[in-house]
């Protein structure tokens, strides 16, 4: 340990933090003998200042590329110091934080070094040598290398909890223009071999319990969003399919951030941080509140709406489903009910066997009257102090603006000379 | 009228308390473990002595009638640290001798919210030191780790950490109740004792190197352009950053 370890884990932290993926949950890997399990629910063990979890120690191996992928901070014709950790190095940092309980895991990605299958190898070596050495049954999310021969992707499902690919762009087009070096089949490739064999071990599984897990906590990808001109629509349809045919777990969507000034990304004055926010809230929705993508955005409206969530949008468009009764609606109807989550609406099921529920009760059961009051009657009664029309409602439901700009109060003549004298002095007139 | 009952802080102790209670109706208006400061003009304190053999037969009745999924909630309630638990404790256990086990589904009920709320307080926090807890290795071969919950939740994080780290030595130390845990990798066993804060464990050179790894890996993490700390502050509060390796200095 010393500080050439420092340097290195620093550097290599540094190109790794772009990959947002940080969860630690679906895996429930017994500790036999060694040190280390994976809690199902998925822990999270600190936050940093940008206000996202640190779950797993998430280091690349190596930040050498021979790719030049026009996003990334690791691209080969980025001028910056290029280190590599051993595997050694890698498990042995890995276990010093676990001790310290620092981690709940690893999470291990990498440059591409010679090729494909060589860093493959890498990686798989790195975290057989924390399997078998050490001993370590956390959780570990290793990245598969876009091209690597489909054995060394088996390889990896057998060691790790969780893989993955990034996708990185949502369509063929964007992914043409900004990583000229990817095409879109070698990434979707590897992940339609990783869901099938997913699906293999499954069956295999049933038969026997004694089959060894292959990536017991399924595979994930990352979306850049708002370095392309694609739409939510785009998007969001895109995510579904993933959900439906590749039975992926999770898809992470990042806003995009100018780590590089390339004449191929666009200039974004801010990154587009509300548009990622709300693309996970219609991740959500597909996922655990029973809607489609098409339900949510269609072609009259390609785009999420940054003033309201997905939901609260769709129940605006589909007041003739609304007010709904809290004593007599199912399950899947209440999901849909702006303001109660998959929590309340069981709750709300699970307490109205015990009686009629009240407006009181609501509250009490944890359902966020601020959004549902328009949307429910209770015991026949109607919460809501408004008229159910989407005009008016929709005053009521749009969030309030992050930040109140504080103004001075002037003068409506002085400001009108000031900016003009102002817009002269530019040569704006 | 206007009574209040002491008991020594044990649940045996807040068994026989209800088990010797006349009737639903005599609960008491206030239950805490020290006769209170200040005493009401008209109130008379009854101390109740546990009798553990009394406790065991209502535990065993509490059990046949509300059942494991009804008892489950009064686990964690019990280890709040809330002035109203133990009254919140008895209320529900009185309504869940009247209603049998359909209590657990009464989720909205005026008797019964409250203390699933304040369960579900204390799990929300035994989830969280999951991840807060920071061991330190200590000269002598163990870990340890310090720190102050609100809510008494070493019993409950304990199987957790017994499961995860049985090849070392290591201690959880919760500096506000005076508790720790004690994790015996030979026996594989855990224990909870009293514990009281002295000298301050001196620690390996080894510990202090990667305290500095964790803190530049986590200080390169964050990224600026989506810099939040309100965000961060909502995840780790103030009062817990003490004792965490990554916030020091």
């Amino acid at each position: 340990m010393n500080n050439d370890l420092m340097e290195k884990l620093k550097i290599l932290a540094d190109g790794a933090k772009y990959d947002v993926s940080c969860s630690s949950s679906g895996s429930s890997r017994a500790n036999n003998g060694g040190i280390g399990n994976a809690a199902s629910c998925g822990i999270c063990h600190s936050w940093t200042s940008d206000g996202r979890c640190v779950s797993l120690l998430k280091i690349l191996m190596t930040n050498r590329c021979i790719y030049d992928c026009a996003y990334c901070v690791n691209r080969s014709s980025n001028d910056t110091q290029r280190v590599a950790l051993t595997p050694q190095e890698v498990a042995e940092l890995t276990i010093g934080f676990y001790r310290r309980n620092y981690i709940e895991g690893l999470f291990l990605s990498t440059g591409v070094v010679r090729s494909p299958d060589y860093t493959m190898e890498l990686l798989i070596e790195a975290v057989r040598t924390l399997r078998s050495e050490y001993r370590f049954n956390g959780y570990i999310h290793m990245k598969l290398v876009p091209g690597a021969d489909p054995l060394l992707v088996q390889e990896a499902g057998l060691l790790a909890d969780r893989i993955s690919v990034n996708l990185e762009l949502p369509t063929r087009e964007s992914l043409a223009l900004l990583a000229p070096d990817k095409s879109r089949d070698a990434v979707v490739g590897p992940m339609r071999q990783v869901s099938s064999l997913i699906v293999t071990n499954r069956a295999e599984r049933k038969q026997s319990r004694k089959v060894p897990r292959f990536a017991p906590a399924g595979q994930s990808t990352q979306l850049i969003v708002g370095a392309t001109p694609d739409t939510d629509r785009q998007i969001v349809t895109l995510s579904e399919q993933l959900y439906q045919r590749l039975d992926l777990k999770r898809v992470y969507y990042s806003a995009f951030i100018p780590v590089m000034s390339d004449s191929r990304l666009p200039a974004l004055p801010f990154s587009p941080l509300r548009r990622e926010h709300r693309l996970y809230q219609a991740d959500w929705l597909l996922r655990y509140y029973g809607f489609s993508a098409h339900e949510l955005l269609d072609e009259t409206t390609p785009n999420l709406d940054s003033e309201l969530d997905p939901k609260t949008g769709w129940a605006l468009r589909h007041l003739e489903l609304f007010p709904v009764e809290v004593n007599r609606a199912n399950y899947e109807e209440l999901l849909r009910v702006p303001g109660i989550g998959v929590r309340s609406a069981q709750r709300i099921i699970r307490a109205r066997r015990q009686g009629h529920l009240g407006i009181d009760e609501l509250i009490r059961l944890g359902v966020v009257m601020k959004r549902a009051q328009y949307f429910v009657t209770a015991r026949g009664r109607y919460a809501g102090d408004i008229r159910l029309e989407s005009g008016l409602l929709r005053g009521r439901l749009v969030e309030p603006s992050q930040k109140k700009v504080v103004r001075q109060m002037s003068l409506p003549f002085e400001t009108q000379g000031a900016d003009e004298t102002a817009s002269a002095v530019t040569g704006e007139l | 009228m206007g009574s209040s009952c002491c008991y020594d802080g044990t649940l045996g102790g807040l068994l026989t308390l209800l088990a010797r209670l006349p009737a639903a109706a005599d609960l008491p208006d206030s239950i805490a473990t020290q006769p209170p400061v200040q005493q009401g003009l008209f109130s008379n304190t009854v101390t109740v002595e546990t009798d553990p053999e009394l406790a065991e037969q209502y535990w065993q009745k509490l059990h046949h009638r509300l059942g494991s999924a009804g008892l489950t909630p009064v686990r964690s309630a019990f280890l709040a640290d809330h002035p109203q638990k133990d009254l919140l404790i008895c209320r529900y256990l009185l309504l869940g001798m009247q209603e049998g086990r359909r209590v657990s589904n009464m989720l909205a009920h005026p008797q019964v919210s409250p203390l699933l709320k304040l369960a579900q307080q204390v799990n929300r926090e035994a989830h969280r030191y999951l991840g807060f807890v920071r061991f330190r290795e200590v000269t002598g071969g163990f870990y340890y780790a310090a720190l102050a919950p609100d809510h008494r939740v070493l019993l409950l994080i304990a199987p957790h950490f017994a499961a995860r780290f049985r090849d070392q030595q290591w201690v959880i130390h919760d500096c506000r109740h005076g508790e720790g845990i004690v994790f015996d990798r030979h026996r594989q066993q855990w224990l909870l004792l009293p514990m009281e804060t002295s000298a301050e464990p001196e620690f390996t050179p080894q510990e202090e190197q990667f305290q500095q790894l964790w803190q530049s890996y986590f200080a390169t993490l964050a990224i600026e352009e989506r810099k939040n700390l309100k965000l961060q502050q909502s995840k780790v509060p103030l009062k817990v950053r003490p004792w965490l390796t990554e916030f020091g200095r």
